[in-house]
């Protein structure tokens, strides 16, 4: 089990490996000699992101973690029109944020090939909403490419580039969690000499105003090209390397079983011990190649689409067998539901069902046995880590603020905050949202200076925002607050390092994978556009934390309170690795009065409650030592272990 | 050579669950087996519940397991054995840790943690599975590091009636996949799991 930076740099073509669906794309972005790739991270699709970062400078690739997605997207598009190869990775909701520069830059085209990479997240295992990228890829007329496993992502992301360059378009390669998360047997390429030899590639732009000039006059040539483009790739996605027709030839049934669902097709048919059907594997969702429907559709009398969330491939086919005539029975959201992911039991389910048969396993009669099970099941939420700085910011603002007081929050590990017992966490929408809706409240709740009625007893409104979604979008919106004169206290929990989707650098930390970057102080910033207060306290200091909060509700304005102490995971692993030890807590019982302030009101999961004694206790196994709990704890209860206990 | 192969890992987030997963993958993988390792990232990390899966064979596609189709159940964590088990086949082995974490809400008093012989009802009588338990951590602290628990409890797991992976096999990856200065912590690691399971299986 070597390293994975090491293996997606081997020089074995040839070789199985197990690999990450996220890091064979980006061994397939080696294979296919990428020169730039920018990205700001996003479950699912950060180990691409992580995993180009950790081999640029070995492949001379240039690579940046950008501030946000939509700049990200121009970083490479700007590649793209230079004639280099460049890719851009992000989660399903960055192509929101990215999505201003995609559909009004479609119309330009690329030189190099372009590849944006979108790893959407069906059931929202790490995810706001689970918005369908094939959508986007109909509505801005650019093809999709959905790999069925590991290995075919990492060869479609070579398609990709070339497809891509062959027609001067776009080409979204678009995968889910269960592929971007998913390991598998791949077998590597060959490495062009230019990464082997880590040679960093230079483009150029030849300037031509009236193609990257989005005025209307060319905005007008575009759209009917556009349109003539996405039907010539149309044409050629018939004869694409990743659809094909397989099975009987002349079965009456037929399923088509774009993306991932194929594999879900095929574990279904084995275990239903069915062969008699023609299978349509489509690796292209949008567009459906039209040749490849003619052929498949020859003889068969009925039609089942096995497709995850939107009916894209399903409308399209539907469309075009309304259009040439066809009026056999075509089934799809009928029978497989538009909600959360697909699974073998749902296709199997499905194909029992359209077959007529029973399925292998009685899964009703699984689910009626499990009903005793999740009666009596505690639940076990995610929750932030034992040590996390955030607990003790949130738990301070809470202390300061009052329970009435309302808390929008971000995008971020401390959305957990939401989770008793802190519940200091009241809204969430989406990156940069919390200080956007804590200027909105106010202006609901209180009315603003200069207004002809304000409130006199006005709501307090306390914004947490992490430090990297502050640079992501965070700024525009502290930006209105300040100048509409907002009457907010935005604290921005600085761990340095962008943490939930693991431990990436940002503006705030200055690093980048070249080398050092430029950092920039968020206090700095928040002075600079005019906060009435700004102020740096570290969360490890409950009390502090707690003063300099109760000091910032006094200020009329918009207050920046940054709650600065590194991520304890990132801490924790790095002492880890460097065999280091931190200090453990423990229980002095003849102190512990049972109280639980320490478990009903600061909720570390490394405190548990021992019933019998009616005493709190602490894991030392999971015990990360920041000293919280001793703050929290009026009865001075927990102590540090001593060596040899 | 086995068509297909169904391994169910469950725990708390920040047991090592992901590495399992991972290191029997690659074990497969040198199997010459077809492999899929099934994993969440991000939020569910963070010392929520957690499960992976692992699939190997001649025929395997998707990397989740099927309710009712994994041959054994291997649980960090007792009641996270429980919160799975809707995926075992009839007949299936869970092999548990038999050291509880109790969540936030088991201390808050807003639920509470299902006794042992519950659990063990609810697998043997309902879901027609055998469950042995072991005290993982123990034995890991007996092999020099809490930290190879996850080793102990693939050791275990290698002594499942009809794993189609070899005990030395498997210990090979192991030994190839950690740093040098942990190999012998990790290879008694090992050891102990399996000893522990060949007691408990009466093998």
């Amino acid at each position: 089990m070597a390293k994975v930076t090491d293996i997606v740099l081997w020089d074995k073509p040839g070789e199985r490996v197990l690999l990450l669906g996220n890091h064979a794309i980006a061994r397939g972005a080696l294979e296919a000699n990428i020169a730039v790739f920018a990205a700001y991270p996003g479950t699912p699709s950060s180990e691409l992101t992580d995993t180009m970062a950790a081999v640029a400078e070995k492949a001379g690739v240039y690579m940046e973690y950008s501030a946000n997605e939509k700049v990200a997207f121009e970083t490479a598009l700007s590649a793209a029109w230079s004639g280099l190869r460049a890719m851009t990775a992000m989660k399903h909701v960055g192509l929101n944020v990215a999505a201003d520069t995609f559909l009004s830059a479609v119309g330009m085209g690329v030189e190099g090939g372009f590849v944006i990479m979108v790893a959407d997240d069906p059931s929202m295992w790490s995810s706001q909403n689970e918005q369908d990228t094939r959508v986007y890829a109909k509505f801005a007329n650019v093809p999709v490419l959905e790999p069925s496993s590991p290995h075919e992502a990492k060869e479609m992301t070579k398609y990709a580039f070339e497809l891509s360059e062959k027609f001067k378009h776009f080409v979204i390669l678009r995968t889910t969690t269960r592929i971007s998360h998913a390991r598998g047997d791949v077998v590597l390429g060959e490495l062009p000499e230019e990464i082997k030899q880590a040679k960093r590639k230079f483009g150029d732009f030849k300037k031509d105003p009236s193609r990257f000039v989005d005025v209307p006059s060319n905005a007008r040539r575009f759209h009917p090209q556009i349109l003539e483009k996405i039907e010539k790739i149309r044409e050629e996605l018939a004869e694409c390397p990743f659809n094909w027709i397989e099975g009987k030839e002349d079965a009456k049934v037929g399923i088509i079983a774009p993306g991932l669902a194929y594999s879900y097709v095929k574990e279904a048919l084995a275990w239903l011990g069915i062969d008699d059907v023609k299978i349509l594997k489509l690796g292209t969702p949008f567009p459906v190649p039209y040749r490849l429907l003619e052929k498949f559709f020859d003889g068969l009398e009925r039609v089942l689409i096995v497709e995850e969330l939107e009916p894209v491939v399903e409308e399209q086919v539907k469309v075009w067998a309304f259009d040439n005539g066809i009026r056999i029975p075509i089934h799809g959201k009928d029978c497989i539901p538009r909600v959360y992911e697909m699974t073998t039991r749902r296709a199997v389910t499905a194909i029992a069902k359209f077959l007529g048969l029973e399925t292998p396993v009685n899964f009703e009669g699984i689910d009626e046995k499990y009903k005793k099970v999740s009666a009596i099941v505690p639940p076990r939420p995610p929750s932030l880590c034992p040590a996390c700085p955030h607990r003790n910011t949130f738990y301070a603002i809470k202390k300061a603020a009052g329970s009435r007081a309302i808390f929008p929050s971000d995008i971020g590990c401390y959305t957990l905050g939401l989770l008793p017992p802190l519940k200091t966490v009241d809204t969430t929408i989406a990156m940069g949202a919390s200080i956007g809706v804590a200027h909105g409240l106010d202006v609901a709740l209180n009315g603003v200076p200069g207004e002809k009625e304000t409130k006199e007893k006005k709501k307090i409104i306390v914004a947490t925002i992490g430090d990297s979604t502050f640079f992501h979008t965070g700024l525009p919106a502290l930006a209105n607050a300040i100048y509409n004169r907002s009457n907010v206290v935005i604290v921005v929990m600085d761990n340095l390092v962008t943490a939930m989707t693991g431990d990436q650098p940002n503006p705030g930390t200055g690093e980048t994978p070249h080398g050092p970057g430029k950092q920039i102080k968020i206090e700095e910033v928040a002075k600079a556009m005019g906060a009435d207060f700004v102020a740096v306290v570290d969360p490890y200091d409950i009390k502090a934390t707690y003063e300099v909060m109760k000091k910032a509700l006094q200020v009329e304005g918009v207050s920046v309170i940054v709650s600065r102490q590194v991520c304890a995971l990132h801490r924790i692993s790095q002492m880890r690795r460097k065999g280091e030890k931190w200090p453990i807590y423990t229980v002095n019982e003849e102190k512990c009065t049972g109280c639980k302030i320490c478990i009903n009101a600061y909720g570390c999961p490394a405190i548990y409650w021992d019933a019998e004694k009616k005493k709190a206790q602490v894991n030392p196994l999971i015990c990360w030592g920041c000293g919280g709990c001793a703050q929290v704890c009026p009865f001075g209860a927990f102590e540090v272990m001593k060596e040899g206990e | 050579m086995v068509k297909e192969y169904n391994i169910v890992i469950t725990g708390v987030g920040g047991q090592g669950i992901l590495t399992a997963a991972n290191l029997l993958g690659w074990a497969a993988l040198h199997a010459g087996y077809k492999v899929r390792v099934g994993e969440v990232h991000g939020m569910s990390q963070r010392f929520g519940s957690v499960i992976a899966y692992v699939r190997f064979g001649e025929d395997v596609y998707g990397a989740m397991v099927p309710e009712g189709k994994a041959d054994v159940i291997l649980a960090f964590e007792p009641v996270e054995a429980l919160r799975y088990i809707n995926y075992l086949k009839e007949g299936g082995l869970v092999i548990a840790n038999s050291n509880p974490i109790p969540p936030v809400q088991v201390s808050m008093g807003l639920a509470t943690y299902p006794g042992m012989e519950e659990i063990k009802k609810i697998i043997e009588e309902d879901f027609k599975g055998k469950l042995i338990t072991l005290d993982a951590e123990k034995l890991a602290l007996e092999a020099g590091n809490v930290i190879t628990t996850n080793v102990v409890l693939i050791g275990a797991l290698t002594q499942t009636p009809g794993f189609p992976l070899s005990a030395e096999h498997v210990k090979e990856v192991i030994r190839l996949s950690v740093p040098k200065k942990a190999v012998d912590v990790n290879m008694k690691a090992f050891e102990l799991g399996v000893k522990a399971a060949k007691e408990l299986l009466g093998l």
